[in-house]
């Protein structure tokens, strides 16, 4: 019991969320090398899958995870394919690209919140603002999810470091995010690798959108109030690296309910209403003191001087 | 004339408060729009947080006119409730403001008047000096991270609106004071003139600035900043200006719907109307002129608006808000402009510099100095580099 409090199980579980967000802004960015801000709203779509299927037709949430990633990825294909791929085809830009994505964002969450109201008419079943907890099972006293998300999470990384380091289409991604000419010089299909970059960040992107109604309120909104706290996740992490990503979405999801948390404690319960702030707070920190962000910074100490003695005393060589 | 068109006197008075109302929203919505395509359109600079700077308008007006009115009112000896707590600011403000204010500045027109103007003026400077602090984190570094910050701000903000009741009541909002409540006619017509006004006032001060050599220089900046910087033009600094330039005449948008609002409270600026829309706008009419701007302007105002009027009739046919249709039109129309009119409906035109003889140019006959004429003549009679 007091090897996990409560505060722990809810910020590991919030924290794995936020970080497989995080972790598939980061791939959008290096793929098309453009801020995704639709990239809450697939998590919108997870949460009504997993509505769907628990609420309508009884099934276990959990059931739902693999459907909502599959739903998920289409949902991105599509919307790259129809969408982002003709636009940079036409040769807008990166600012023309990010409008785009707006747009998808509000026609997405209009979309959701016409299905919530049709389901509504069809099955009598009320979609705004629910929760799933009660189908979720428990170990011991602490809920499903809270283990299942940390799992998930942890599956995902080691998946997507497996694809990325010993795939050749994860070598093929690599070298499309690096230079997509180049890439294509050497034979890769760039077009393919888009397609399947998209369709994993779509899909990752529902996959967290899937556990969220396991452990918050969810409502079509949801998923774009979320949008703050994984571009902090992303920027702390660097933006343009995925381990990084991991690291900020991990430090992102803990400071804001740890942080909050503690400050409660120390000041009083009047904090809990600024709650939103703190990630926005850590982005505009991180732009100012490293844009980078920790990879920035990991590459500032392993340049200076006491940064190669600490890695040497750690036992790594320097290369 | 009313007998002649067949309509009551109800309907007639309702067709004028909508005709009011596109007026308001199109001199709302046009300041907003032509301040971003001052800032997008013709200088790059990718401003997400037009609600951020509207909002600095809107809070301008609920936390320090209101204030500044409550005082000469108190100044005056009327019997003012208590206002310097947070519970009697938002508690006592609906007595304060139409009971005691709003009669007040009725017989005192000059007062009214200079509040306006304070409030103009405030928020001008406020708004410049909100322009200045978004621009910290981001302005040096590549556009994506400026996207991300500014749309961060506008939420940020809104976030500050509903936690400190001092700035307006939080959740619950406060009254502003009415300051044409020395006209005695429809208090919509007065406010949508004005906002007009401004609009137009607005328009002159950005076309002179982009007919200027600075306007120019901004445009060099949008087509390749690093040029720019080569030849000693300070790009950050110039950027810096425009957006705190932009946002001061975005917070007057604020002013203004505040006023025409009577009411402040944080939902009224939302993200979604304030920035999304404006750059809708943008985006159909065509970035870069301001034609442009007023034809995207007044489309999307005149859908909105068609919407809203058919509601009614409409949703007996639909089982949800239309509020929804009106989301999916809108962003469907958006992507289909960007795909099938990338420039807009109306494109960009070549910038006319007074003093410059185009035909000349054009022919061929102008004269180019070459300086010392150091340069050989090969290569200025060779052809294109490519």
């Amino acid at each position: 019991m007091a090897l996990f409090p409560p505060l722990w199980v809810n910020a590991i579980t919030y924290s794995s969320m936020i970080t497989i967000l995080s972790i598939g802004f980061t791939l959008t960015y290096l793929t098309a090398k453009i801020p995704n801000f639709a990239h809450g709203t697939y998590a919108g779509v997870g949460i009504y899958v997993v509505w769907t299927l628990s609420k309508i037709y009884g099934f276990s949430p959990y059931l739902g995870f693999p459907l909502a990633f599959v739903i998920g990825g289409i949902v991105s294909l599509i919307l790259y394919v129809t969408v982002i791929r003709v636009i940079s085809r036409l040769g807008g830009g990166a600012v023309v690209l990010t409008i785009s994505t707006l747009a998808i964002q509000i026609l997405l969450t209009a979309i959701l919140s016409i299905y919530v109201y049709w389901a509504r008419g069809i099955f009598g079943t009320y979609g705004m603002g629910f929760m799933l907890k009660e189908f979720d099972f428990k170990i011991g006293t602490y809920p499903g999810i809270f283990p299942m998300s940390f799992l998930i999470c942890f599956v995902v990384v080691i998946l997507l470091h497996i694809l990325l380091t010993r795939t050749k289409t994860g070598i093929a991604m690599r070298a499309t995010a690096e230079d997509p000419e180049l890439a294509s010089v050497l034979g890769i299909n760039i077009d393919m690798i888009q397609k399947l970059s998209w369709f994993l960040t779509g899909g990752l992107a529902c996959l967290a959108g899937a556990m969220y109604p396991l452990w918050f309120q969810s409502y079509p909104k949801s998923g774009g109030m979320i949008m703050t706290s994984i571009m902090a996740g992303s920027l702390l992490g660097g933006f343009d690296n995925i381990y990084g990503a991991i690291v900020g979405g991990f430090g992102v999801g803990f400071s804001e309910i740890v942080l909050t948390a503690w400050l409660q404690q120390q000041l009083g319960p009047w904090v809990g209403r600024w709650r939103p702030i703190i990630p926005m707070a850590i982005l505009v920190a991180v732009l100012l003191f490293e844009p980078r962000g920790l990879t920035g910074l990991y590459e500032r100490i392993k340049a200076s001087t006491i940064g190669e003695r600490a890695l040497a005393m750690l036992g790594k060589e320097e290369e | 004339m009313i007998d002649l068109l067949g309509l009551t006197v109800s309907q007639a008075s309702g067709l004028s408060q909508l005709i009011i109302d596109i007026a308001m929203y199109f001199g709302a919505f046009v300041i907003v729009a032509m301040a971003l395509n001052f800032q997008y359109g013709n200088a790059g600079v990718p401003n997400m947080g037009c609600a951020v700077q509207v909002i600095a308008g809107g809070f301008t007006v609920s936390a320090i006119t209101t204030r500044v009115t409550f005082m000469i009112v108190k100044a005056a000896g009327l019997p003012l409730m208590p206002y310097a707590s947070d519970y009697d600011w938002v508690y006592n403000n609906p007595h304060n403001v139409a009971v005691v204010t709003n009669p007040f500045i009725e017989t005192h027109t000059m007062l009214g008047i200079s509040l306006l103007l304070f409030s103009l003026a405030l928020a001008l400077v406020l708004g410049s000096a909100i322009g200045y602090i978004i621009s910290l984190p981001a302005i040096r570094l590549r556009s994506t991270y400026l996207m991300i910050t500014l749309i961060t701000m506008a939420d940020a903000s809104q976030i500050f609106g509903r936690n400190i009741p001092a700035i307006c009541g939080g959740t619950l909002g406060v009254f502003v004071p009415n300051v044409f409540a020395w006209y005695l006619g429809n208090r919509g017509i007065i406010l949508a003139v004005v906002t007009l006004l401004i609009g137009i006032i607005a328009f002159f001060i950005f076309r002179t600035m982009l007919n200027s050599p600075y306007g120019r220089l901004m445009r060099a900046i949008r087509e390749n900043d690093g040029t720019v910087e080569s030849v000693g033009k300070n790009v950050v600094g110039i950027r810096r200006n425009i957006l705190m330039f932009a946002s001061g005449i975005t917070a007057l948008t604020g002013v203004m719907w505040a006023f025409y609002a009577s009411y402040v409270v944080d939902n009224l600026f939302m993200r979604a109307d304030w920035t999304y829309w404006p750059w809708l706008m943008l985006i159909l009419g065509g970035p870069g002129n301001n034609a442009g701007t007023f034809l995207g302007c007044a489309l999307i105002i005149a859908l909105r608006r068609i919407i809203l009027i058919s509601k009614w009739s409409l949703e007996q046919y639909l089982f949800f808000p239309i509020a929804y249709v009106e989301n999916i039109l809108l962003g469907v129309l958006l992507i289909a402009v960007i795909i099938f009119r990338p420039r807009g409906l109306i494109p960009e035109k070549l910038l006319y510099i007074p003093g410059i003889n185009y035909r000349k140019m054009v022919t061929g006959e102008a004269q180019v100095d070459l300086g010392d004429s150091a340069m050989p003549k090969a290569e200025t009679e060779g052809g294109e580099p490519e």
